[in-house]
């Protein structure tokens, strides 16, 4: 019977989904609303509740833990807040759910610390890095010019490393190293029974990443780019028709026009619609 | 001393949990009656798809600020909850006013602030386009109106859960972690060394909450998923019967269309003052 993998029927996969969504959301929920201050230059936030899904990845199936995680941030903290933010969320979507996944399936035995504390800190440089690419992409294509405004390529560089570097120092090793080394241990053996699953140990772990998780990962990572990418053919896009229209400012009459008579259409059907319920 | 004032003042008095679940509450439940929140959420979502996407194509400043004054009008309309706004303003602070006061320290002058100036045009148009349509609309009716474009069921379904689990679960935690309060002795906290060691006691525990919050609500998620699965929750998230019986609540109404055509006509009028200035 060692050969037998860890499996998950749909329903435990759900289970799982269910499970991280509800709690990571409640956590970044909380930690979206307590303000971050700071001392000097260094900035305290309690921003990082990235253990609750990296512990049940370590346990359960790690694609189920890392979509929930993923979907969780998404639900509780960005829609049920309002702060959803559009393209963006697509980008932290994906950083969230490779971290945690790559993370998921380094550990092939829970009980194991030492490998439980790599795996946990690997997962959330990983998601940090991601960011702090993007990031630079996204401001570099943001602005016209980039290069042209003076002092603004380092000060990108210097901010988004630095906001790297205090992330990964502070918040990865206080919110997502040490709580994820007692917890996922503590709770190896006792969660599983209550979702119907075997526990994790070395024979029946999945099999260690192969070429296929990777290029998997660095698929998720370039469409995440992609999303940022977007921005950079839109901005000469839109260039292109600006001039084309100042050539052209009936163009903006026309669309002001049948603005204009939209509106009235809708105005007098609203009126006649008022009448016919007096009549 | 200030700064250890401040610190501890900040992370206790927020981290109330009252407080976060009253502020939370009030956003999601709080404001059914408003003119967005009576709207059909079909033509939200085409609406915040425009204003969610387009400004970050459009480089142009009377177009963006004609956007920006849209958008903020719609936000009072939906009466968003303070704590959301001030959020909000802090993101936007956060995301480009840091950026363009280290500019200036490595050097940059005037000639910086208008390329950032429309980069936070930009972002906080679409932040508050979706302040608006996110917080301003029930999540259930949201939710439907993400199933009608045909969004992946799951997601439909996770905001619904959301709505309906968020009271119960944020009970539960503060629950735990008043147990957690009850059975342990803080660490005096009158002067530093103290403070320092009752910030780290109560993240500690918060922590610690977290052990038999995981095991209690992996087994409500087991229920759920059993009572989903009695229901034939995988099947009717398939049947195109059960969709169109969910979905026949949407209906699209003269307000609707006067909402879209207002917002037409004042982005036409932006385009049109861009390409004559």
């Amino acid at each position: 019977m060692e050969s037998v993998k860890q499996q998950a029927n749909q329903s435990q996969k759900l289970m799982v989904f269910v499970l991280t969504m509800a709690l990571y959301g409640l956590a970044t929920l909380f930690s979206e609303l307590i303000p971050k201050f700071q001392v000097g230059i260094v900035e305290f936030s309690v921003e990082y509740f990235l253990f609750i899904p990296l512990t049940l990845a370590m346990l359960f199936d790690p694609m189920s833990a890392a979509l929930g995680a993923a979907t969780g941030e998404l639900v509780f903290s960005e829609i049920m807040l309002g702060q959803f933010g559009g393209l963006g969320e697509v980008e932290k979507f994906l950083t969230v759910t490779i971290g945690v996944y790559v993370a998921g399936r380094l550990v092939r035995d829970p009980a194991n610390r030492v490998m439980v504390g790599i795996a946990a800190i690997t997962g959330t440089a990983l998601q940090l890095f991601m960011g702090t690419v993007v990031d630079i992409l996204k401001v570099q294509f943001a602005i016209e010019d980039f290069e042209a405004v003076a002092g603004l390529p380092e000060s990108v560089f210097a901010t988004e490393g630095f906001a790297f570097l205090n992330d990964l120092l502070f918040s990865g090793i206080l919110f997502c190293l040490l709580p994820t080394l007692y917890l996922a241990p503590r709770l190896h053996g006792k969660i599983e029974p209550l979702l119907g699953m075997a526990p994790r140990t070395p024979a029946t772990a999945l099999e260690p990443i192969g070429a296929k998780a990777v290029v998997g990962c660095l698929i998720g990572f370039a469409a995440a780019i992609a999303t940022q990418m977007l921005a950079e053919s839109g901005l000469s896009l839109v260039d292109w028709e600006a001039e084309w229209a100042e050539s052209m400012p009936s163009f903006a009459t026309a669309i002001l026009i049948a603005a204009a008579l939209c509106l009235v259409a809708v105005l007098c059907i609203r009126k006649y619609a008022e009448q016919n319920q007096r009549g | 001393m200030k700064a250890v004032d401040k610190l501890s003042e900040n992370i206790l008095d927020k981290l109330s949990i009252d407080f976060l679940r009253n502020q939370v509450l009030k956003n999601a439940y709080g404001n059914n009656d408003t003119v967005i929140a009576a709207m059909d959420p079909r033509i939200l979502i085409v609406w915040y798809l425009f204003f969610g996407l387009v400004p970050w194509f459009v480089s142009d400043l009377p177009f963006l600020l004609g956007c920006f004054l849209l958008v903020t009008v719609t936000t009072i309309l939906a009466r968003v909850a303070g704590l959301v706004l001030f959020l909000f303003g802090l993101g936007v602070f956060s995301q480009t006013g840091y950026l363009l006061v280290v500019t200036w320290l490595f050097g940059g002058d005037a000639s910086a602030i208008a390329p950032l100036l429309i980069l936070t045009l930009k972002v906080a148009t679409v932040s508050l386009a979706s302040v608006t349509v996110f917080s301003g609309m029930d999540p259930d009716k949201l939710a439907s109106g993400l199933m009608w474009f045909g969004c992946p069921e799951q997601l439909s379904f996770s905001i619904s859960y959301a709505y309906r689990m968020l009271p119960i679960l944020m009970e539960e935690f503060q629950n735990v972690l008043l147990s957690y309060r009850l059975r342990g002795a803080p660490p005096a906290h009158d002067d530093l060394p103290g403070k320092i060691k009752y910030l780290i006691y109560q993240v500690r525990i918060i922590i610690y909450a977290f052990y038999p919050l995981m095991l209690n609500t992996a087994k409500r998620s087991r229920t759920t998923v059993e009572v989903l699965e009695i229901k034939g929750y995988r099947y009717a998230a398939v049947n195109k019967e059960v969709r169109k019986l969910k979905l026949s609540a949407l209906k699209v109404t003269n307000n609707d269309l006067l909402f879209l055509s207002v917002s037409f006509l004042w982005v036409a009028a932006a385009i049109f003052v861009s390409t004559m200035l």
